[in-house]
């Protein structure tokens, strides 16, 4: 059996919100294999997003363990983290692209913070934009871009650093349904057709149903 | 990452920013232009009068007048007001002494010079022509005519200004010339006017600028027998001591058997002791000028940091973004460094040119204008300096190394703080 690409333990999260300790997750046991499409739903509040930030290793859990290919992200320090964020594909629901970068500028940091050559970042940002269909629009900055391309651009950039997964953070929740279905297509097709593993986070539930496997969650846990 | 792409990157950021950036070089740039100017143009007036000095007073002289002043003999300073007069024959005293080559007996003394219809306040020397020849081979030089070597008649030698104040060619005097130097002896009642008419024999080549002791330009020259009866007196102002060599030691012994054999009652003045206090004094000015300077590049480089604490809140979200794609905390911090690199190299750059642009603006305006006889007359006496600014690689270098020096030190605060923002936190900032 391969090493699972996200396992997490009992995992459990508690931050202080001001000087109240939110119990955000309260153990949590997951385990995502490669080449799934995992949708992970819930109501405001139920934790997704901590769990979130927990798989894409931006942040460490109180208890539990959280292995990312095998690694204890609680045994890394901040350089190890940077690391192993590099081998995830982030997409945020407020996509986060760097305004004074064009869309194929923002593809090509991701690139250069791994230290790739100019020439390659370069013909190979061209690539993935072409591949999320916006090889018309490489020079635009984001401001120039509706909110479906500006998302497509943060899916060139996820893809970029050949990322052992796919990490989106309600991917749709900035743009209208029918960019919406255009965009969830795009994230089946790279599920299907390269075999991209993808954990989604999301509350709409007509998206969560695409999924091949659903988590539901709940105050903290999955239900 | 790179270093070519964090240059690159932190480059974007600046120019996405130009008129901030702009204000914040513009800081850099004016404390660097204060460093740059002060330091320039005070080395480059140092030079001058060093220089200058060197030419009208010959490093193997001493200069020996009477009473106290500014002497360096242990006798110098107890020396009080006294009818002790120096007499033009006590240089066949000095002439005695070991190790002195030769002592000259000056007069000098303020006068009207007449040429023609023209009339001028002038210094009148009276000096053996001879001696101070050979004292100042280099600088009491005619340029036309010749300096006669034993003058008997009522000759005159004229300095370069004298003939030609307005370095255009209009000549007041010329050799063959006949001038008239009027005094008025005061020492007498009532005062009365002696006449002195001269021929002049020589025009002296251009020495530049102004002279303690030494030949200049602005003055009339006659012979030192001349001068005594012209004058009346048997007094002179100083007596010019040439010594065998400019050693130190023979300076200091020559210095002290002079004071002796008139038991305190001279002052003995080395020229290299001139130098020196001048040069220290100068030393001095330039430490002051720099730290006056400095504090306006203290005050850029806290403008630096405000900027950039403003711009670190402002690009939080931007150094979570970055964070979450996998940038390490060292890049970030590299990142905004590099930024401060960035305005500390274009500040110093800018500073250097302009420091040095203003520095020779303010030279031409110091040493710009026409002859001695501009507004008054007795400027003559003063001279004219030509301040040509130095910039030394010293200076350069260290402006530069400053300025980036500053640049960074204040921005390591904002660039670690940037460095230590954590993802999660700066990815939900607003």
């Amino acid at each position: 059996m391969t090493t699972p690409v996200v396992e997490r333990t009992n995992v459990k999260k508690t931050y202080m919100l001001g000087k109240v300790p939110v119990n955000a997750l309260q153990g949590v046991n997951l385990k995502v294999e490669k080449g799934d499409f995992v949708a992970i739903s819930g109501p405001s509040g139920s934790g997704k997003s901590t769990l979130l930030n927990m798989i894409g290793a931006l942040d460490k859990p109180t208890e539990g363990k959280v292995f990312i290919e095998g690694v204890n992200v609680s045994t890394l320090n901040d350089n190890g983290l940077a690391d192993l964020r590099r081998r995830i594909g982030f997409v945020f629901q407020f996509f986060n692209l760097i305004p004074r970068l064009t869309a194929r500028g923002n593809v090509e940091l991701t690139m250069s913070i791994t230290g790739l050559g100019r020439d390659e970042r370069r013909k190979r940002a061209e690539g993935l934009l072409e591949t999320v269909g916006l090889k018309e629009r490489v020079n635009h900055k984001p401001a120039e871009l509706s909110g479906g391309e500006r998302q497509r651009v943060a899916i060139a950039r996820a893809l970029a650093n050949n990322p052992k997964f796919l990490l989106m953070d309600e991917p749709t929740g900035n743009i209208d349904s029918k960019t919406a279905k255009e965009i969830i297509e795009l994230v089946m097709r790279l599920n299907e057709e390269k075999g991209a593993t993808i954990i989604i986070v999301t509350h709409d539930q007509q998206i969560a149903s695409q999924a091949k496997r659903t988590v539901q969650m709940l105050d903290g846990l999955i239900v | 990452m790179k270093v070519s792409d964090v240059l690159s990157y932190a480059f974007g950021a600046i120019r996405l920013r130009k008129l901030r950036a702009g204000l914040t070089t513009l800081g850099v740039v004016i404390g660097i232009a204060a460093i740059v100017a002060l330091l320039s143009i005070s080395q480059g007036l140092q030079d001058t009068i060093t220089e200058q000095l060197q030419t009208g007073f010959a490093t193997d002289t001493l200069i020996v007048s009477a009473g106290g002043g500014f002497g360096m003999g242990p006798g110098a300073m107890t020396a009080t007001e006294s009818d002790f007069k120096l007499l033009i024959n006590y240089t066949q005293i000095i002439n005695e002494l070991e190790n002195v080559r030769v002592a000259v007996a000056i007069i000098q003394k303020a006068s009207y010079v007449k040429f023609g219809e023209r009339e001028f306040i002038l210094t009148i020397v009276g000096v053996n022509f001879t001696k101070y020849t050979n004292i100042y081979s280099s600088t009491f030089v005619a340029e036309t005519g010749e300096i006669p070597l034993d003058p008997e008649n009522e000759t005159v030698v004229v300095g370069k200004r004298v003939s030609d104040p307005w370095k255009n060619g209009t000549s007041f005097c010329d050799v063959d010339d006949t001038v008239e130097i009027i005094w008025t002896n005061a020492s007498r009642l009532p005062p009365k006017n002696e006449t002195y008419v001269g021929h002049v024999a020589a025009v002296l080549k251009e020495i530049g600028g102004f002279s303690l002791t030494g030949p200049s330009d602005f003055s009339v020259y006659i012979p030192i027998s001349q001068a005594q009866s012209f004058f009346g007196t048997d007094e002179c102002d100083m007596i010019i001591v040439q010594l065998e060599n400019d050693d130190e030691a023979t300076i200091e012994s020559v210095s002290e058997a002079i004071d002796e054999a008139f038991s305190g009652q001279v002052s003995v003045t080395s020229s290299t002791a001139v130098l020196d206090i001048i040069s220290s004094v100068f030393s001095t000015v330039e430490i002051f000028l720099a730290g006056i300077a400095a504090i306006s590049l203290l005050v850029a480089g806290i403008g630096i940091m405000n900027i950039m604490i403003v711009s670190l809140m402002e690009r939080t979200r931007e150094i979570g973004i970055l964070k979450a794609l996998g940038m390490k905390s060292r890049t970030v911090l590299l990142i905004f460094l590099s930024e401060a690199v960035i305005v500390g190299l274009m500040g110093a750059a800018f500073g250097i040119a302009s420091g040095w642009g203003l520095a020779n603006v303010v030279a031409r305006v110091f040493s710009g204008g026409g002859g001695f006889m501009g507004a008054g007359n007795h400027a003559a006496a003063a001279g004219r300096m030509t301040i040509t600014p130095v910039l030394t690689p010293t200076v350069f270098l260290g402006a530069l190394a400053f300025g980036l020096i500053v640049s960074v030190i204040f921005a390591l605060y904002p660039a670690w703080r940037a460095s230590k923002l954590k993802p999660v936190e700066a990815l939900r900032y607003e």
